[in-house]
């Protein structure tokens, strides 16, 4: 029972950390990435690769895929400069599902469908109980350094010409703003944060393979931001870890609940998740913890 | 500070919600722990997702077996209650199921784990947890994995189907074969068998890979047709098989085409246009002659003709309980140690879990043989034989042409 729901806290952190990895993409600067678990999966290979064909220590394997993360997040951003709104949400979407596709395909590199095994940890594994401890306070503590440097990057001038950006592009850069670096910028930082959950991931299961990244991880991650809140780091989080909690919650919905069979909690686990979904859209737009409205300050 | 509050929801709320899902969280378990006298099971099938067409009839199986069991007193005189988790097709998912299983519901075997790569994320919480795995995937490397023998599965080895259906090939005189699949973890060994079996036959074999979520395989088909190829071999799963049949009868192909059995079933038939699908060969790993294994699982869930999936989960459910029993223990190191026991061997031939249980009350030693086949295992969990069933459809039926 203590290995579950350490095992749920770590899990969550993970997803928590894909949340926040929105929060400068889409929530400030409007950008829809969709292809978000295309980054979650270049993270998990790059660090799955480095520490297993070439035997780097974790650590090395983590610095590679946020590395991996932040120059594919570039080269994205850059092939997509001209796209906006609904264009970019589809073409990030072929993104991630290439990346899938190369990753099951290309398996001198990736071994294809089969995956990798035998990833090694930040911890040892042996250590029953502790391992799961130990590896989700890591990833509670990176998880919440990630955040604490987005509010701040949030509450600088340079989150702000990310927000006036999202607002009107065209705006800001009559106003003298280099539109395009500052949207490079937060996508790399971004598909970085997203690609070191996918190396955590990788090293905390030990195994990955395509079938993993599939796109119903970025929806539950754009439904977790989206109720916490898409535009502030603590929102997303929040959101993450209420997904998760609901998505095992609902496990024991057939155990409760007399007459529903499996099949049935089965679908019903996915109908509540969409239902959610449109329900916060309609009844809160923004979020729990939507954006503070900043006031000019007092002229003096 | 306090406008963070006034936004949205106030904080109030959000701690009642926030409380009211904690205990909810925490309070189901104990639900779960206050029945501890029963034995608990799991099936870890695919309920949603892309092997949604299978899991829920396999979980099913499962439960209809304890069912019958628990009907004449259980096993150890303990009732069974088998618990039903959904593993959406998704490694991540299946994990997160796994877990649970092992460690709320104490789980002392999981079976049927459909897709090769849920497999392999779950074995090792598996080993690491001392619970028993079954599977059915197929994939070469998930008995190359380091388990000690924690997993045993029924699926015949890829390579083995391969060279079957070659030899098929050269048996309907269709010597130019063309594979067509979608990657899988056994797309290459199955091919390169079959083409080492059609080479030995005088024929020839090519392979083509495509993606099993392209709404058509128009192009693909092409490619296959401009070699005009005397049989065309259908690697997939139901799903994308329909979309590779549609494009292959607009495209006018009028070759031969084979698939698996658990890809052309009894929907797929249904749900094609006649013409479509008429004349099309499958090959299924079958139960060995004169098994009742069969017939006891097609009683018991209604289901005309179960997959080769369903029969497979079957007999897991058979092996772990008779395993229990003969083992004298409810628990996962006990289903190790005696599953080779109960599967294969000189004892009495069984095949299902009453008739075990009364040999084993009887005193004298089984050899259980299931719906899927024999069901013998070797040091690393596969299965030492199978038996295959070759069908064509004919007049929209699946009509059995031969055993061997």
């Amino acid at each position: 029972m203590a290995t579950y729901i350490v095992f749920i806290l770590a899990i969550a952190a993970v997803y928590a950390l894909l949340a926040q990895s929105l929060v400068l993409v889409w929530g400030q600067s409007g950008m829809v990435n969709l292809g978000l678990v295309g980054f979650f999966a270049i993270g998990a290979y790059a660090s799955a690769l480095v520490t297993t064909d070439l035997a780097a220590p974790v650590v090395i394997g983590l610095v590679c895929a946020l590395v991996a993360g932040a120059l594919v997040g570039l080269a994205v951003t850059l092939s997509t400069l001209r796209l906006r709104d609904d264009y970019l949400a589809i073409v990030t979407l072929g993104f991630a599902e290439v990346v899938r596709i190369v990753a099951s395909n290309e398996i001198w590199l990736t071994n294809g469908t089969d995956g990798i095994a035998g990833i090694p940890s930040l911890f040892d594994r042996s250590g029953g109980l502790w391992f799961h401890v130990k590896f989700a306070v890591a990833a509670t503590l990176v998880c919440l350094l990630a955040g604490i440097l987005i509010s701040r990057l949030s509450r600088s001038p340079w989150g702000r010409v990310l927000r006036a950006i999202r607002d009107d592009q065209v705006v800001a850069a009559v106003a003298g703003k280099r539109v395009v670096r500052y949207k490079a910028e937060a996508f790399m930082i971004g598909s970085a944060i997203a690609a070191l959950a996918g190396a955590l991931y990788g090293s905390y299961i030990s195994y990955i393979a395509p079938d993993l990244f599939q796109p119903l991880i970025t929806i539950y991650v754009f439904l977790a931001a989206t109720a916490g809140g898409n535009s502030r780091a603590i929102g997303a989080t929040i959101g993450a870890y209420l997904l998760v909690a609901w998505l095992e919650a609902s496990r024991f919905l057939g155990e409760i609940v007399p007459g529903v069979s499996a099949v049935q909690v089965a679908a019903l686990r996915e109908i509540t998740v969409g239902l959610a979904l449109v329900l916060v859209l309609r009844f809160a737009p923004g979020g729990l913890f939507r954006e503070k409205n900043e006031k000019a300050p007092h002229a003096n | 500070m306090t406008k963070l509050l006034t936004n949205g929801i106030n904080r109030r709320t959000l701690m009642k919600g926030t409380a009211a899902a904690g205990l909810f969280t925490l309070a189901a378990p104990a639900i779960v722990r206050a029945q501890s006298e029963v034995i608990r099971l799991g099936t870890l099938t695919p309920l949603t997702g892309a092997g949604g067409p299978y899991g829920p009839v396999m979980a099913e199986a499962a439960k209809k077996v304890a069912e019958t069991v628990n009907a004449k007193g259980g096993i150890l005189g303990r009732e069974i209650t088998v618990i039903s988790e959904d593993d959406q097709t998704n490694p991540e998912a299946g994990v997160r199921a796994a877990r649970k299983l092992i460690d709320v519901d104490d789980v002392a075997a999981i079976m049927g784990t459909w897709a090769s790569s849920v497999t392999t994320a779950v074995a090792p919480l598996c080993w690491e947890g001392e619970t028993f795995l079954t599977t059915v995937s197929g994939a070469d490397s998930i008995t190359e994995l380091p388990h000690h023998g924690w997993l045993v599965r029924t699926q015949p080895n890829t390579t083995l189907q391969g060279r079957k259906f070659g030899e098929f090939c050269i048996e309907l005189d269709a010597p130019k074969v063309y594979f067509m699949s979608p990657q899988t973890p056994f797309a290459d060994s199955q091919f390169s068998s079959l083409k080492t079996a059609v080479e030995a036959g005088g024929g020839s074999a090519e392979i083509l890979i495509y993606d099993d979520k392209k709404a058509s395989l128009r192009s693909e088909v092409d490619t296959a047709l401009r070699t005009n190829p005397d049989m065309i071999v259908m690697g997939g799963y139901t799903p994308d098989t329909i979309v590779l049949l549609k494009d292959l009868y607009r495209a006018g192909y009028d070759g031969k085409l084979l698939g698996f059995g658990y890809s052309v079933n009894a929907k797929l038939v249904e749900a094609m246009p006649a013409e479509a699908v008429e004349g099309v060969y499958t090959l299924s790993p079958s139960p060995a002659e004169g098994s009742k294994g069969y017939d006891a699982l097609t009683k018991l869930i209604g289901v005309e003709a179960p997959d080769t999936y369903t029969c497979q989960v079957y007999d897991h459910a058979n092996l772990v309980i008779l395993s229990m029993a003969a083992g004298g223990a409810a628990t996962g190191a006990t289903v190790r140690e005696t599953i080779r026991t109960v599967a294969q061997g000189e004892g009495e031939a069984v095949s299902t879990a009453l008739d075990g249980l009364a040999a084993l009350e009887a005193g004298s030693a089984i050899n259980y043989t299931g719906a899927s086949g024999p069901c013998d295992f070797t040091e690393k969990g596969d299965i030492t034989d199978a038996k295959f069933r070759y069908d064509q459809v004919k007049d929209g039926k699946i009509t059995l042409l031969k055993i061997a």
